[in-house]
């Protein structure tokens, strides 16, 4: 009955991750950038909704919506403003991560003014466990989080088929310089994918605040998982991304039948050195033209 | 032209007779990152003793406190703590955090700086260096009195522990394990959990596996908080207990904690004496609340300095750490807030514990101390 109840918060805990890291492998894989601060925009994101739902007292559906506004705000906008301006420039790896750092400090402090530095969660009852069985406790915030993963993916794979801006955004991925030759505008193209990237955080921002809690400092552990996830899936593969958050997620949790809890962390990056040293591209990874 | 340099000049050493005369102190604190709510209410205490240290004139010369950020992490601990004694010169350093203080304390052994801490509780910071004082409890103390209360007087004995795989969590575990062999209880089960860890569904239901009487937990900051909610989210119903990090209003405020409860060293915000009562009076006026015990051990550890300095300043010596850790041992006894302490040979003070409850978004106490 543990390994069902551990499998069970492992998918749970997985459809965020595959959610956070989708997001992040999108901008990652089309634009090129390493955007370090996706871990600010989740965390602009929890407190956003925390504001609007349990202090302003707003209502649930324009809660997600400012949500939604304020994340994709903040992507577009720093894309525009950092990143654009010293690719212009020089355009350096490492200039551009270095700012992006920068602004995760700079969100991190700001949002401790504003909301103090301890934990805020939003109460609801969805939150809490239901024994379904004997032995085996979920809440209904589980089948929220998976239904929500499932509709998401579902809109970007529709997104990238069937739509224009998608396809497009597929071509920026496997080869930038050609995008100019079929009149494409890389630039605004990069907006677009930062916006899509930044607003699939939401309802992964949504979910924690209802369970674990937010505070400011919380998009660090984010990123690492984001970043992991997107190496081991392959950078420029959504769909890797995604299968590899949900397997963080159920190892994390599969592992604490096996080990104590203080190695659950472990457990990620071990999968992590594995997949570097035996399957560098990652699950769907492709050669990239540099 | 000439003049206006010459002007400037004499300005400028005026000026400098001026700063060289402010004592500085420094302090380590958690100021940013998952442990900052610590920082700002070590700091509310703290800023308050300054300003009335400065308003008395207790000392030839200004108060200064300069403050780093430890982030709660033993690494930035250290990089703190090396600014404040090489840079700043500061011959007195707040500190704060188990781990942290483990770290930065042979840095004021080999400097001769006097280490104060006044919110980490692990035991084995009684033993770190002469020159490392502390003014609150320690953990063994408060696990004393927690285990007892919760095997004899509330029945529970079979108790499931969560800590923290760190220095202050391992040593919580070690003391529980006696203390609970000792009075009749079982550690029905142990779990460590990694300092930076968010998600506890998992660790819930092991928890739940071991079938226990309460849960008793050892961690702090945000991480904690964290802890009780999904917890209780995961179907955990047993009584949680805690140590004093709990105190902290984020807990306070999360309506899962009600009914937890947890040890924190006793301290009488009604004693008449003329310090408490200026402290505790000062202090509702500028943050709308009672002192809680981190920000009175702060104002207590910057009084200490104030009132040894004090005496220095009188006996003509220079106030260096070597200097202040002589006159402490010769000093019988300090007055603190909410109490008369003397420290103990190895830099430790002892003060009763009491057993809290959190109810109604606030803390009662339950068990008063002995």
């Amino acid at each position: 009955m543990l390994y069902l109840q551990l499998l069970v918060n492992g998918i749970q805990t997985g459809a965020l991750y595959a959610l956070i890291a989708a997001g992040f492998s999108l901008i990652f894989g089309m634009t090129r950038i390493f955007h370090a601060a996706h871990g600010a925009t989740f965390t602009i994101a929890g407190f956003v909704f925390y504001e609007f739902y349990a202090v302003l007292e707003w209502g649930l559906m324009p809660s997600i919506l400012a949500c939604a506004v304020a994340a994709g705000l903040f992507g577009v906008l720093l894309n525009r403003w950092v990143y654009v301006i010293i690719q212009r420039h020089e355009g350096s790896f490492f200039t551009v991560f270095a700012a992006s750092f920068g602004a995760v400090i700079v969100v991190q402090n700001l949002i401790s003014i504003v909301f103090g530095k301890g934990m805020v969660t939003v109460t609801t009852s969805l939150s809490r466990s239901v024994e379904l069985i004997p032995g085996l406790y979920v809440a209904p915030m589980a089948f929220i989080a998976v239904i929500a993963a499932i509709v998401c993916f579902a809109l970007l794979h529709y997104l990238f088929t069937h739509t224009n801006m998608g396809v497009a955004l597929r071509a920026l991925g496997e080869n930038p310089g050609l995008i100019d030759v079929f009149g494409l505008n890389p630039k605004s193209l990069g907006n677009y994918a930062f916006l899509i990237g930044s607003v699939l955080v939401v309802p992964a921002a949504i979910l924690t605040a209802a369970t674990s809690g937010l505070n400011p400092a919380m998009g660090h552990h984010v990123m690492m998982i984001s970043i992991a996830a997107t190496i081991v899936g392959g950078v420029g593969s959504l769909r890797g991304a995604a299968l590899a958050g949900l397997l963080f997620g159920l190892a994390e949790n599969l592992s604490l039948a096996f080990v104590d809890p203080q190695w659950s962390e472990a457990v990620t990056f071990i999968i992590l050195f594995l997949f570097i040293i035996f399957r560098p591209g990652g699950f769907y990874g492709r050669a990239i033209v540099s | 032209m000439k003049r206006l340099i010459v002007g400037l000049a004499v300005f400028q050493a005026m000026a400098g007779v001026a700063v060289a005369q402010d004592l500085k102190i420094g302090a380590a604190f958690p100021l940013s990152g998952a442990n900052a709510e610590y920082g700002e209410i070590f700091a509310s205490g703290a800023n308050l003793a300054v300003e009335h240290v400065n308003a008395d004139k207790m000392l030839n010369g200004n108060l200064v406190l300069v403050y780093e950020d430890s982030q709660g992490l033993p690494t930035q601990g250290v990089v703190a703590a090396n600014k404040l004694i090489n840079v700043e010169k500061t011959p007195y350093v707040l500190s704060a955090f188990t781990g942290v203080s483990k770290a930065i304390a042979p840095l004021g052994t080999r400097n001769q700086v006097v280490m104060v801490n006044g919110g980490g509780v692990g035991p084995d910071l009684a033993t770190l260096s002469p020159y490392f004082w502390n003014v609150i409890p320690l953990a063994n103390f408060e696990v004393k009195t927690m285990a007892p209360y919760l095997v004899k007087d509330k029945g529970l004995k079979r108790i499931a522990m969560i800590y923290v795989d760190d220095p202050l969590g391992d040593a919580a575990l070690q003391e529980m394990k006696a203390e609970l062999k000792a009075n009749g209880g079982e550690l029905v089960g142990s779990f460590s959990i990694p300092a930076a860890a968010q998600q506890f569904s998992g660790v819930a239901a092991r928890v739940r596996d071991t079938k226990p009487d309460a849960v008793y937990i050892a961690t702090y900051g945000n991480q904690q908080v964290q802890l009780v909610k999904q917890l209780r989210d995961n179907g955990v119903s047993q009584p949680l207990a805690s140590y004093s990090a709990f105190s902290t209003p984020s807990m306070f405020k999360l309506p899962e904690a009600e009914g937890a409860i947890f040890t924190s060293q006793h301290i009488n915000v009604d004693n008449p004496d003329p310090r408490t009562k200026r402290m505790v009076s000062d202090y509702r006026a500028k943050y709308g609340k009672d002192p809680n015990m981190y920000a009175i051990n702060y104002y207590n550890a910057v009084l200490t300095f104030a009132d040894l300095a004090a005496a220095l300043q009188k006996q003509g010596k220079p106030v260096t750490g070597a200097n202040l850790l002589e006159l402490r041992k010769n000093t019988p006894s300090f007055d603190f807030v909410g109490a008369k302490v003397s420290f103990a040979e190895d830099g430790t003070v002892k003060a009763p514990i009491q057993v809290n409850e959190i109810s109604g978004g606030a803390s009662k106490v339950i068990k008063s101390a002995q």
